[in-house]
């Protein structure tokens, strides 16, 4: 479980980059943070892990302060996989990037030796094992990011603009992946402008703006929220919209352009 | 090294200090930079100091200058303690001591009211070749880039169990490893990236590229100008007068 | 009108890679269009658009056969200066397209280079900033910039040398989707107000294909696909290609193709859904 009571950060330069967030993310729950650049998201990411600590306000990780623990050993917990991969990629094979990690956490040869194959065959990386990271298209280093987070098998799973690069059969093979972390229990977070793809696991979403969290609730119902969206510029995804746009309409509103044709046809009949 | 660089980082203010011309800034720091060695007893060293504490104030970076004043008055205690104990002469040991604090604020003066742009323009009016003087532009510029890089590559390897302050010197050094590789890739791809940008905007095609600003001399620019030469003038006179030169 | 760009059987290949970048490549472009190359990444895309500006073969060198010309003169037989001034390039990231200290030196930084006069410089720096909405921006230093202003300043400096043609690689990637959407409206703006002609390399169509005029594919360094927005996304063989057609158009598509909807344009939700209820009906 993860708390945020109040908490507050300020930068060096005096901008305030959270204003007394108050957020709780339960274990097992699939939330994705949503908002402008520069709304804090990363900025709150980094508060789990105690990479920034709080100004004021406190955070804690399964009851436990982030002031009072050390970012090592809460990565242990947390795993946290940041935008840009060309900011950690520098082993000399793709293998040996995805057992850095471990090793730093104290796995087994052998164990270590499970968890890369588990995750090279996961995300369809297999056929670079012995490549440089830095020979792979953007797509693929952000998917190698992924595999080297999930590799230690952390209880959380925060994931920051994982889609960059995919494109539609990636997209949908991640979100089935995350749908299986949660079958595990595991909690996953993701920041993201591209929340589509996310539909099939129908996320918690929290909608933040100038450091504040400023809406929070199921998928659907923030989706349909126009004004929220306009408010912290958040682009309604264009389905939604089409949904909206019909008089009868199903229970929730549909993302999936196949779903949507089921639908119109069907209600002809 | 905070203490440093906060006297000499430049932040953008709009006093008439800062608007006046690089060059007349630039020529006001060197002359109080030579009057501050050459004069010869504390008091006139005191002049120096009152002239360049109020174009502080005229510049409204005081604060900042004043925080200077005092970190570095700080370690010119042990420069005083050692030239008192070696010397036992009070007056040149102040005057030791002073004189550190002053040669600091009017070169501090002088980075902390000029944009990177202003010295560029300054760098021109020497001639220094465009090559030199641009490097020297993206150097600056990209500095709060890749400290923003090296923090961002930081967390990222933190977040994956790193530690970078843990084990004896050898393990430390080994530690920036994970580290160094992303920013050297980066800034690689960086200076890959600039060059296209550059060569797409036509860096270099005329050996005289012109200029956006020009500096015309202002009334502020000849009164600044004006006191800084008779300040040297002043500290010269008491150079030569105490002590004329000797040829041999 | 007469074509402002027109490539001719394009053929480049790097220092000893193994294949061709770009292959037998042909493209005419009218004055005035706006143009959006797609294909999947490492299909020469960024390739084609050195191409046009003269990177290739001025800065990089190659094997190279074929022509470009831009405004009936050949990129090969042109020098960088002319080059500069007919073609302007803004690539993805706008943190490393930006190098002076303050804005406005920043957008004069090409017209310092090619020597512009003073007076006339101001006006085209002036100009410049307030067509791109930053005029209160002119003064500040890069850092103090979001993302969206840095792509506006970066926008600004090409605009004020005044080129005919303006090539754009991937210039949303960085934005989040409102800034990105503000960044095409103005490209639509500039195009009516200036004339100028765009091509634009980019992921996410859903923005540009409103504003775009035509759609050219590219696969493994040749032109697969080329026409406007709705014949190449309502048409055959855009999946093959991997083209991301924005998820209304894949559902008006396939209303479509049961006579639900018409191919004759591409539809916005709104009127979709309108569509739709009538048919349903």
């Amino acid at each position: 479980m993860i708390e945020f009571e109040d908490v507050s950060f300020v930068h060096q330069s005096g901008v305030k980059a959270l204003d007394e967030v108050s957020l709780t993310i339960g274990s097992g729950e699939i939330v994705a943070l949503v908002g402008e650049n520069g709304a804090g998201k990363t900025t709150l990411v980094k508060h789990v892990t105690g990479l920034l600590k709080p100004s004021s306000g406190r955070v804690l990780v399964d009851g436990e302060d982030t002031k009072s623990t050390s970012t090592a050993q809460l990565s242990r917990r947390v795993g946290v996989a940041f935008q840009n991969p060309d900011h950690q990629l520098f082993s000399e094979s793709v293998e040996e990037e995805m057992s850095f990690a471990l090793r730093n956490f104290g796995f087994t040869q052998e164990l270590i030796a499970n968890r890369v194959s588990w995750g090279l065959e996961l995300f369809e990386l297999e056929e670079y094992r012995k490549s440089s990271p830095l020979v792979l298209s953007g797509g693929e280093k952000k998917r190698l990011t992924l595999a080297c987070i999930l590799a230690w098998d952390p209880d959380v799973v925060i994931l920051d603009e994982p889609t960059v690069g995919q494109d539609s059969i990636q997209k949908e093979k991640l979100a089935g992946t995350i749908g299986m972390l949660r079958s595990t229990g595991k909690t996953v977070v993701v920041v993201s402008h591209d929340i589509e793809f996310l539909w099939p696991v129908q996320p918690r979403v929290v909608v933040m703006k100038g450091g504040r969290v400023v809406g929070d609730g199921p998928a659907a119902a923030i989706m349909q929220d126009e004004r929220l969206l306009a408010s912290a510029r958040v682009v309604q995804p264009e389905m939604v919209e089409f949904y909206q746009g019909l008089k009868r309409r199903p229970a929730g509103p549909f993302i999936d352009p196949l779903e949507a044709r089921r639908w119109v046809e069907g209600s002809e009949l | 090294m905070m203490w440093l660089s906060g006297g000499f980082i430049f932040r953008r203010g709009n006093s008439v200090y800062h608007r006046l011309d690089p060059r007349v800034k630039l020529l006001n720091s060197v002359l109080m930079f030579a009057s501050t060695l050459m004069v010869r007893s504390v008091y006139e060293l005191l002049g120096v100091i009152v002239f360049l504490v109020a174009v502080a104030a005229v510049a409204t970076v005081l604060r900042r200058v004043a925080r200077t004043m005092l970190l570095t008055g700080t370690f010119s205690v042990f420069i005083f303690l050692i030239n008192f104990l070696f010397t036992r002469n009070l007056e040149s040991s102040v005057l030791y001591a002073a004189r550190f604090v002053a040669i600091v604020v009017s070169t501090s003066l002088f980075f902390i009211t000029t944009s990177p742009d202003e010295l560029e323009q300054v760098m021109k009016t020497f001639r220094l070749p465009r090559d030199v003087v641009f490097a020297f532009v993206t150097a600056v510029r990209f500095i709060p880039v890749m400290m923003l890089d090296t923090i961002q590559i930081m967390d990222a390897q933190k977040s994956r169990g790193l530690e970078l302050d843990k084990g004896n010197v050898f393990r430390r050094v080994r530690n920036m490893v994970p580290v160094l590789i992303p920013l050297v890739v980066n800034s690689v791809v960086r200076s890959g990236e600039l060059a296209e940008a550059m060569e797409s905007r036509a860096y270099g095609v005329v050996p005289r590229p012109t200029s956006l600003v020009q500096y015309r001399a202002s009334a502020a620019d000849k009164a600044v100008t004006v006191a800084a030469i008779l300040l040297f003038a002043l500290a010269a006179y008491s150079f030569y007068y105490v002590l004329p030169v000797q040829f041999p | 009108m007469s074509d402002i760009l027109e490539i001719r059987g394009l053929s480049f290949r790097y220092p000893e890679a193994p294949r061709m970048a770009v292959s037998g490549f042909d493209l005419a472009i009218p004055e005035g269009e706006i143009v959006v190359l797609a294909g999947p990444s490492g299909c020469g895309k960024s390739t084609l658009l050195r191409a046009v500006n003269g990177l290739i073969p001025h800065m990089y060198g190659g094997e190279y056969s074929g022509d470009v010309l831009v405004a009936g003169a050949s990129v090969k037989g042109s020098d960088m200066r002319e080059l500069a001034q007919k073609v302007g390039f803004l690539f993805q990231n706008p943190e490393n397209q930006i190098f002076m200290f303050s804005v406005e030196r920043d957008v004069a930084f090409g017209l310092e280079n090619i020597g512009t006069p003073r007076e006339e410089m101001r006006e085209r720096v002036d100009d410049a900033l307030r067509l791109l909405g930053i005029g209160d921006l002119a003064l500040r230093a890069p850092h103090e910039l979001s993302d969206g202003q840095k792509q506006r300043v970066a926008l600004a400096g090409v605009l004020a040398m005044r080129p005919r043609l303006v090539i754009l690689d991937e210039p949303t990637s960085l934005l989040d989707p409102k800034t990105a959407g503000e960044l095409v409206d103005l490209v639509a703006k500039l195009r009516r107000e200036l004339g100028t002609t765009f091509v634009i390399v980019e992921h996410r169509l859903d923005l540009l294909v409103r504003v775009a005029d035509r759609l050219v594919v590219m696969s493994e360094g040749r032109k697969v696909m080329e026409g406007a927005p709705k014949d190449v996304l309502l048409g055959e063989g855009s999946e093959k290609y991997g083209v991301a057609t924005p998820a209304v158009t894949r559902l008006q598509k396939m209303l479509a193709r049961d006579g639900l909807a018409t191919a004759d344009g591409l539809m916005r939700p709104a009127d979709l859904a309108a569509l739709s209820e009538k048919r349903a009906r």
